[in-house]
């Protein structure tokens, strides 16, 4: 078909509006006011609200029950609530909304699980309380499950479950609450509203158990695991990639859907909170998402004092102000909407990641262990020199199975576990290819075996990272520098067979490589990201980036897992969707400046359109430029000759 | 004194020396011998705050004081814990006021104040906390540019670049800098004698760069004239001499001395950079000063402080955008640089980028606050047996 004939073509497809297998949703909150009262439980007409939703397309709104609202004392239902609970439903109805119900939710305003007569018992571990959850969560669920409106029923959301102090008591309160709602409707999705990352980080308690309970999990960045893993501007740097992170650590077997787009604090421009809201959504769309949910209609009315603090559960900032006047953010998600409208998923499908950072299993140990304090830190900024050098990556844990994967990286583990050593043996014998980073203390014996290099002993603590090339192209386009890091570790290293492609500025070796089997494993004798993690991220020097970009690159690309579509702009990722005969290319700028990024094909391109149905331009090259505004985001719809 | 554990006195050894995760491990074990000592929660939050782990650290730091009120070390722990987190101004503004009334004298405790209480929108409160500090130190770099700062949001530019060129000219890293282009790292222990020195020009010229980095500008004088007599234009002597001349005051003598030094070597960063100084000092002079800060920035390319003085000369001509590059490329060269980290914070303000440019000032805490090491010696205080 000509290029001329595929755009007459697009032209007369239907115009999607709303795409239902990428639900694009928002919180709505039953408070906008501080000084307004438990009783005050959605008590405004919601039409207006969910007009401009349905204007700006987003096709799933989130509610929130309150379990004080309706049931104020034992047994007793207040009728007041259910008919305010089917008057937002019917208003969702009239703007052909979907409605995802949350059933047992804290907001830290609106006292939605502070039941009176609960007598100070734990909701979460009491039988009693429980099963009076149950009972409500049964009729809510029979009142609406024949409802078309209803998308699916949310058990509970991170703030709830914060309160919980084991695995157990979470594991059995889902499957309590989950059979609940299955006895009375098995049609619905379920899902617990809990990030299996950030909930660990807050509370110590590991909820995937729980979580591979239900239909759909959930990836989000809460306030705190923000400052714990990316504490600075939001529309630069770590902070921008987080999201992707987080959802790629989130999924295993379920789809995963990203939740909390936005701006956790008030602090923040309109155009940063846009830009943070592009950059979320857009992450989420590149990096396997099933859908997004943003993170409030309206902004919180706060009450006149100051300094204001909130225990941020975060659900200050929406994409509407205090008057309800649309926000740039708003259009941000308006024209995302019409780009995933018209990613049809059963038309296009995203390219397999074959490289994955691993998350070694100390990131669950606790202090005084401080593995589990850095291991997500020096994850992430794996992650981001992955992202740097366009690979298609993935976030994997150990244990999980490796035969997916065609490299991997291990960064600055302190230790792994002796049957993941055999793994990886296995693994790289295969044909994988590995990087590992010392990540400090004795190595293991396999070490040895898989990496040729001979551990002597940790050198300690080092201001300057020193790179001294020795084999020019072993490992990509290296160059010698000297640049100021501070360096937690350094592996003295002897000759067991590797080659050295690098030293420090003594000559001992700060990058290896080893034939090992069918495949390739590199050592680095320093936790290089642990040392981008810990010092300043935003201001890391360029020289120790370009390293680790260039080291995974080239590992990755000699491995056959190198990128679909290469990009001279390392800040700029790229996510491409396959189709039968054209490919969708989302393109997204980390950065806070305007760049023109600069993408390279394998196949030759006829042409270039706007995913969202624009003039096609034709290209008749493998190389094309994309301009990008400051955090700027393209689809793009490639044809090939 | 304190009585402090056996275990305690290890994790202080080993958190002194940087060996944090076996500092950490120790602690831990002192805890399990003792789980009310101060001390051990006092040093396990500073050992979380230095690895950026806030929560941990309020956590301990809570602990300690709860255990003690009167621990002085924790107090400055959980305050810097809730400045580096973030979004708990008003849990600090409560700490520093505590620590400043505890140690009256912690010059820290009251630019950390001041800052609390600036991120929590009081700026008259911000401001008395920032001069109570320099009525304890005049030269107290972050106070002046926080004022310097608070002058831009209220009045503009204009008005807060007076701050900034004070304090630019109280950053006795400048000095350093020049130094460092002549080779010299640190204060020679033993006062030059010129009666000793070699009677060539490399040992003169050597001799004159070690007093003038001792202050003992009369010597300087005396070596370079030496030189200058043998050789009336030999660049380097003259660059020499007008930065003698520079620490004089004398801006006059030491133009003319760059500016013949610069018609010899134009290339010769340290005529350059007393040049640059030298303009930016001078009313009207501003533009010359980014010129010759632009060539000196090339000279002298993997210096911070010079992409510093350029953006510095830039931002007195309004030109934010090329400031702006100039600071950027300083902090990656030194992410420690207070003052480019103040200099990005006033062009995002210019900008309106409010967050990016509080968050200069907190990064510009953060590094300031590690540099001064007070955890130590509040820590060896308390320890000792004081309250403060």
């Amino acid at each position: 078909m000509s290029a001329k004939k595929k755009q007459a073509a697009e032209v007369a497809e239907p115009v999607i509006v709303r795409q239902a297998d990428f639900p694009v949703g928002i919180d709505v909150y039953p408070l906008d006011e501080e000084r307004r009262g438990w009783a005050d439980w959605y008590d405004r007409d919601v039409e207006p609200e969910f007009a401009a939703l349905a204007e700006a397309r987003v096709w799933l709104v989130r509610i929130f029950v309150s379990w004080k609202y309706f049931e104020p004392q034992v047994g007793q239902y207040d009728e007041e609530a259910a008919g305010r609970l089917d008057a937002i439903m019917d208003a969702a109805r009239s703007h052909d909304l979907k409605v995802l119900v949350s059933l047992f939710a804290d907001d830290r305003l609106a006292e939605m699980t502070d039941v009176p007569w609960g007598k100070r018992r734990d909701p979460r571990t009491d039988d009693y309380l429980i099963q009076r959850e149950v009972s409500l969560a049964q009729r809510i669920v029979n009142r609406y499950r024949a409802e078309p409106v209803v998308w699916g029923w949310e058990l509970a959301n991170e703030a709830f479950c914060t309160g919980f102090t084991s695995e157990a008591d979470l594991e059995r309160w889902t499957a309590t609450l989950r059979d609940a709602v299955r006895e009375v409707d098995s049609e619905h999705p379920i899902l617990l509203g809990v990030d299996p990352e950030t909930l660990f980080r807050t509370t110590g308690v590991d909820p995937r158990a729980a979580i591979d309970l239900n239909e759909y999990a959930i990836s989000h960045v809460t306030a705190p695991y923000r400052v714990y893993a990316a504490e600075g501007p939001v529309t630069s740097g770590p902070a921008t990639y987080l999201d992707g992170f987080l959802l790629r650590a989130a999924a295993r077997d379920l789809p995963v859907i990203v939740d909390g787009v936005g701006v956790q604090s008030l602090d923040f421009s309109l155009s940063e909170e846009a830009a943070a809201v592009r950059t979320s959504l857009y992450s989420a769309l590149m990096n396997g998402a099933s859908g997004v949910m943003v993170r409030r209609y309206r902004d919180l009315e706060t009450e006149k004092r100051e300094p204001y603090f909130r225990d941020p559960f975060e659900v200050l900032v929406g994409v509407a102000d205090i008057e309800g006047e649309p926000k740039p953010s708003l259009g941000e998600i308006k024209r995302f909407a019409r780009v995933v409208a018209r990613i049809d998923r059963r038309r296009y499908q995203s390219a397999p990641e074959c490289v994955g950072v691993l998350i070694p299993a100390e990131r669950y140990e606790s202090l005084p262990s401080l593995a589990g304090l850095y291991g997500p830190r020096a994850c992430l900024q794996s992650y981001i020199g992955a992202k740097e050098a366009h690979l298609p990556v993935d976030v994997l844990r150990e244990g999980d199975e490796l035969g997916a994967y065609h490299a991997l990286f291990v960064p600055s583990a302190m230790k792994l576990g002796a049957t993941t050593w055999h793994e990886i043996a296995s693994f790289v014998q295969g044909g994988g290819s590995i990087v590992v980073s010392y990540g400090g203390g004795d190595t293991d014996p396999a070490v040895r075996e898989i990496f040729g290099v001979e551990f002597l002993g940790d050198h300690g603590v080092r201001r300057t990272v020193s790179c001294r090339v020795a084999q020019p192209g072993a490992l990509g386009d290296l160059r010698s520098f000297d640049a100021r890091l501070k360096l937690p570790h350094f592996a003295l290293l002897g000759h067991g067979g590797a080659t050295v492609v690098a030293t420090d500025a003594t000559g001992s070796p700060l990058l290896t490589v080893n034939q090992y089997g069918q495949g390739k494993a590199v050592f680095i004798a320093t936790p290089i990201e642990r040392a981008l993690a810990q010092g300043d991220p935003w201001a890391a020097p360029l020289v120790v980036r370009d390293l680790l970009r260039t080291v995974y690159g080239s590992v990755a690309r000699a491995a056959g897992a190198g990128p679909i579509v290469d990009c001279d702009t390392p800040e700029v990722e790229v996510a491409v969707f396959m189709g039968e005969e054209d490919d969708i290319v989302v393109v997204l700028n980390h950065a806070p400046e305007a760049v023109t990024a600069t993408l390279s094909v394998e196949r030759m391109v006829a042409g270039v359109a706007d995913a969202r149905g624009g003039q096609l331009t034709e290209v008749g090259g493998k190389v094309f430029g994309v301009p990008l505004s400051a955090n700027g985001a393209s689809a793009l719809r490639l044809t090939y000759t | 004194m304190t009585k402090r554990s056996s275990q305690v006195l290890m994790a202080e050894g080993l958190a002194r020396t940087e060996q944090v995760t076996a500092a950490v491990e120790a602690c831990y074990d002192a805890l399990a011998v003792d789980d009310s000592e101060p001390v051990a929660h006092c040093l396990l939050a500073h050992l979380l705050l230095e690895g950026d782990f806030y929560d941990e650290a309020i956590a301990e730091a809570t602990k300690a004081i709860e255990l003690d009120p009167d621990c002085s070390p924790a107090y400055l722990a959980l305050g810097l814990a809730y400045d580096r987190r973030g979004g708990m101004w008003d849990q600090s503004v409560l700490v520093w006021h505590e620590l400043a009334e505890v140690v009256p004298d912690l010059v820290t405790a009251h630019v950390q104040l001041g800052e609390a209480f600036g991120a929590a929108q009081f700026e008259e409160e911000a401001i008395d906390s920032w001069k109570c500090a320099l009525e304890l130190d005049p030269k107290e770099p972050r106070a002046i540019y926080n004022l310097a700062i608070a002058a831009l949001k209220r009045e503009g530019m204009a008005t807060a670049l007076p701050g900034f060129r004070k304090a630019g000219e109280l950053d006795p890293s400048q000095d350093d800098l020049f130094f460092a282009l002549l080779g010299i790292k640190s204060v020679s222990d033993r006062p030059v004698d010129p009666a000793k020195v070699r009677e060539d020009r490399s040992s003169r010229l050597g001799a004159a760069a070690l007093a003038a980095r001792a202050d003992d500008l009369f010597v300087t004088a005396e070596l370079v004239r030496m030189v200058l007599d043998e050789d009336p234009d030999d660049a380097d002597a003259l660059a020499l001499a007008a930065f003698a001349y520079l620490k004089q005051e004398a801006t006059n003598e030491a133009m003319a001395c760059a500016l013949r030094a610069i018609a010899l070597k134009p290339d010769l960063a340290t005529a350059l950079y007393t040049l640059g100084v030298v303009y930016s000092r001078r009313a009207g002079l501003s533009k010359h000063a980014a010129r010759v800060f632009i060539v000196f920035t090339r000279a002298a390319s993997q210096h911070a402080l010079a992409h510093v003085l350029l953006a510095e000369s830039l931002l007195g001509l309004q030109r934010y955008g090329q400031a702006k590059k100039a600071y950027r490329v300083a902090i990656r060269l030194d992410p420690a640089c207070v003052r480019a980290r103040f200099g990005l914070a006033a062009v995002h303000l210019t900008e309106g980028l409010h967050a990016e440019a509080d968050w200069e000032v907190r990064r510009a805490a953060y590094y300031d606050t590690r540099r001064q090491g007070s955890f130590w010696r509040l820590y060896d205080h308390y320890s000792e047996g004081g309250a403060s």
